[in-house]
């Protein structure tokens, strides 16, 4: 059991969290993830840690409520609760060494991903620009990115009453692709790094190989166990399967096969979406269990 | 017992749930003995001598067998004493009988030699050692006897760290405890058991009584550190820093995949991924549990194995028509015979003879066919005794919406990469006569030496081990004492 020190709605959708994990919190590095376990009958998902500190022995992590594991955390856990299960340090940290002028980008939630990667790397002497594209009310960690590396830029986009989750997706990509196209082509980049869903990955991708700059980027599969024993997160690279949790979660953006990782992703929407329905159904008939 | 008895030839049978009722459900599907039928079988024993018995020299970690069996008849007419007493025999060699009783393959083992089949069936021993367990968790009497032995526990002062909480770690931090150590596993996933617990289904082998097995422990005073990776949370290296000795008992947990086109399409699960998810996180409950699992109208298992036989069993309790797809023929069929025919009567086609050779998808992405080279059997063996098999260059296709891989598994890669610890080509750890690795104070037992190989067998190697960690501590002591 792993205490929740602290918890609170950072931005819209965003809930960040400050949990007593000893065990990783003296091993994380940059570019790792934990598996948590939050109630008797939930489910394993992956989560990254943004802040950490090895004498005090905790976590922070931040999640983008998106479906019922992320949407039950938010409303049952208070500060005094505690997580079943956070299982970690876990996949390979990210390679710390100059690159020079680094190009990091965050999709939505991918930037709290981004932080603790952009910040070790300014830190050891790299030119970090961090972007965040975003809708506007999911902003987050502004100013500690503006306090960690060279610049922090923020493509936000306000929400049209009426979109759903395509047309937010459809906006972002569009965002994206535009702006990264006017830094590649008004600067020099030795490396461009980017986390968020893979639709939108891909997307930058296919600019920054016009560029031809070299391309990281952290996957998303679906994991289960997160130490290489099931095959859940198998993705392709350069040809070859490996498994995202051990072999990753970062890989040459230019090997990945992209497609095959969308359709991936997308495997379980039909039983997400049941899911989240039977719980908002649930909701809806004890509305005590509601607010926090 | 000289006695001359008379001859039984016919098993008593032990209850199983209607077929039709099983597919349904995740409950067990045989009932196993009352006492009553337990003692009618146990008469049937010949009580073979010790020194003879051939029974006991078929069973891996030579179980009393005739002991055990004779004590159920003695104390007939007192079966709270005569199950302590069969429980004492057995745990002489084995820490795990609910569990093997249930899982070994006994026909090959213990009741392959049994001299009973020369004129009827063989004794049903693994159903008496079931029982026995059974029994014995139910009245608390396993509980008795473990805390009559507690007291005489004496303290070590030694600490020994185990990774992996399968059978063969559980059965060394037993036994460690027993003898005195400070024990402390470390265990990846978020519940102790290892395959009982994550791959073997519930129909097989609640997992209550896993549950039990690692509650005991914990009386013992094991401590149990879930969610540590060796390798990642902690290194072998720390680990030996802190603890006077460590044993590796982390399985072979990395599924093999087949190298064929197509193999990433969705609905392809590796057994272990579709176990996982069903047994552990008990995606048969979804949406109550929280994980999914997607079971087609048509599967096909590759592999005929244990575990293709636990998943193609568990996709029929989904309603799906499952196929089981196996490159060689029936005699070569792997798992243990009462799975085969549980499988057989809950529908479950065989196909023999097909490699797969490519996995078809459609636009979205998903599986939809898998097509098969047709292969033929030579009459020249393999090593280890299988006809050895040729394609034949013609193909056939069939149709499924998930496919489910159950062609074998390496052992865990975390583990193998510490620095310093040699392991063969196949990523087995290399360990002497001992079950010593190449680093001093670090011993290795089950499927993490083995490759793929059985509970029993994964639990003698912790009892092998145990004796040997105390051995070394002790000369430890001694030598630090001097
Ligand atoms: C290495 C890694 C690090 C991550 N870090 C973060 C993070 O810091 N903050 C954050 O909000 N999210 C992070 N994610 C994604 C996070 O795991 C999903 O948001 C979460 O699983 C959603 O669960 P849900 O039940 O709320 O949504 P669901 O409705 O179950 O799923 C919504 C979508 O989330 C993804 N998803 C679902 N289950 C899993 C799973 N078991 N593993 C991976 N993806 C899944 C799928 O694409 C799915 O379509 C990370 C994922 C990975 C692989
Ligand atoms: C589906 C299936 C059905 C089977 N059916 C039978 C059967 O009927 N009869 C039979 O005799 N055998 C059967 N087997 C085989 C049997 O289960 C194994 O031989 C046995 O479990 C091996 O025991 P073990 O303790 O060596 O390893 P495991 O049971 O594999 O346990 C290893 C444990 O170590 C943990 N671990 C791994 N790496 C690390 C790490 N780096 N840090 C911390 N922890 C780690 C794992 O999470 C796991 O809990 C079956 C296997 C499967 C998969
Ligand atoms: S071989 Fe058969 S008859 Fe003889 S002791 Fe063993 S179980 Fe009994
Ligand atoms: S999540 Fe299971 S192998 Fe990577």
């Amino acid at each position: 059991m792993y205490r929740i020190l602290d918890k609170k709605e950072l931005a819209m959708k965003e809930v960040w969290y400050k949990i007593h994990a000893p065990h990783v919190a003296k091993k994380v590095q940059p570019g790792q993830f934990v598996i948590v376990r939050a109630f008797p009958n939930g489910e394993r998902i992956p989560l990254t840690p943004i802040r950490w500190d090895r004498e005090e022995g905790w976590i922070e992590l931040v999640t983008f409520v998106r479906g019922k594991t992320t949407m039950r955390m938010a409303n049952e856990l208070k500060p005094g609760d505690a997580l079943l299960n956070v299982a970690g340090p876990l996949g390979n940290p990210a390679e710390m060494k100059k690159f020079g002028k680094i190009l990091a980008i965050g999709l939505i939630t991918g930037i709290v991903e981004v932080f603790p990667i952009a910040k070790a790397w300014q830190e050891i002497g790299n030119d970090v620009t961090t972007l965040h594209v975003s809708p506007n009310p999911m902003v987050v960690l502004r100013e500690d990115l503006e306090n960690s590396v060279s610049r922090h830029i923020v493509e936000g986009f306000d929400l049209q009453p009426g979109w759903g989750m395509n047309e937010i997706a459809q906006e972002l990509v569009k965002r994206a692709v535009a702006k990264v196209k006017e830094l590649l082509e008004s600067e020099h980049w030795d490396l461009v790094f980017i986390v968020g869903p893979a639709g939108g990955q891909k997307a930058v991708f296919e600019v920054v190989k016009e560029y031809g700059i070299p391309m990281e980027a952290d996957l998303h599969p679906i994991m289960v166990d997160g130490t290489g024993m099931c095959g859940s997160c198998r993705v392709t690279v350069g040809g070859e399967v490996k498994f995202a949790c051990i072999d990753g979660p970062g890989f040459d953006a230019y090997k990945v096969d992209w497609d095959e990782l969308i359709h991936r992703v997308g495997f379980y929407t039909d039983m997400e979406k049941k899911a989240m329905e039977e719980y908002m159904k649930l909701f809806k008939q004890t509305p005590q269990g509601g607010e926090q | 017992m000289a006695v001359k008895r008379k001859i039984i030839k016919e098993r008593v049978p032990t209850p199983e749930r209607p077929v039709e009722e099983r597919i349904k459900s995740f409950v067990e599907v045989n009932l196993g003995y009352t006492f009553e039928l337990a003692v009618k079988e146990a008469e049937r024993c010949l009580q073979c001598p010790y020194n003879y018995a051939p029974c006991i020299k078929g069973c891996p970690v030579h179980i009393n067998i005739p002991g055990f069996i004779g004590k159920l008849v003695e104390y007939r007419n007192d079966p709270d004493k005569a199950v302590k007493e069969a429980l004492n025999v057995i745990w002489a060699c084995n820490s795990l009988p609910a569990t093997t009783g249930r899982v070994c393959p006994q026909e090959d083992q213990c009741e392959m030699n049994c001299v009973m089949g020369k004129v009827g069936d063989k004794i049903n021993i693994g159903k008496l050692e079931r029982f026995v367990a059974d029994y014995a968790r139910e009245h608390g009497i396993d509980e008795e006897l473990l805390f009559e032995m507690v007291p005489r526990i004496e303290k070590k002062g030694q600490k020994v760290a185990i990774i992996g909480a399968g059978p063969a770690g559980l059965t060394a931090a037993g036994e460690l405890a027993k003898l005195g150590y400070d024990v402390t596993i470390y265990e990846a996933l978020h519940e102790a058991g290892g395959v009982l617990m994550y791959g073997i289904p519930e129909f097989r082998l609640p997992k209550s009584i896993v549950e039990s097995e690692i509650d005991k422990l914990k009386k013992l005073g094991v401590k149990i550190l879930t969610d540590h990776i060796v390798g990642k949370t902690v290194t072998m290296e720390e680990l030996l820093k802190e603890y006077d000795a460590v044993f590796i008992g982390s399985g072979a947990g990395t599924p093999r995949l087949i190298n064929a086109p197509g193999i990433n399409l969705n609905g392809i699960y590796t057994a272990n991924e579709f176990l996982t998810r069903v047994n552990l996180m008990k995606a048969y409950l979804f949406p109550e549990y929280d994980t999914p699992v997607k079971v087609g109208k048509r599967v096909i298992v590759i592999g005929a194995g244990n575990t293709g036989m636990d998943a193609a069993r568990s996709a029929r309790r989904f309603g799906a028509e499952v196929t089981i797809a196996y490159r060689r023929g029936e005699e070569d069929v792997s798992a243990r015979v009462e799975e085969v025919e549980h499988a057989k009567e809950e529908g479950i086609k065989f196909v023999y003879f097909v490699n797969p050779v490519e996995f078809i998808g459609d636009e979205k992405g998903n599986v939809k066919a898998v097509k098969f080279e047709k292969m033929k059997a030579l009459d020249e063996r393999d090593s280890r005794g299988k006809r050895k098999i040729v394609g034949t260059g013609e193909y056939v296709t069939i149709e499924a919406d998930t496919v489910i891989i159950a062609i074998g598994k390496h052992p865990n890669r975390l583990i193998i990469n510490t620095p310093g610890l040699e392991v063969d080509r196949r990523g087995k750890i290399v360990v002497n006569e001992n079950l010593m690795t190449s680093i001093p104070g670090v011993f290795a037992g089950g499927d993490a030496i083995r490759g793929e190989a059985t509970v029993i067998l994964a639990m003698g190697d912790g009892r092998k081990a145990a004796k040997a960690i105390h051995e070394y501590l002790t000369e430890k002591r001694e030598s630090q004492n001097a």
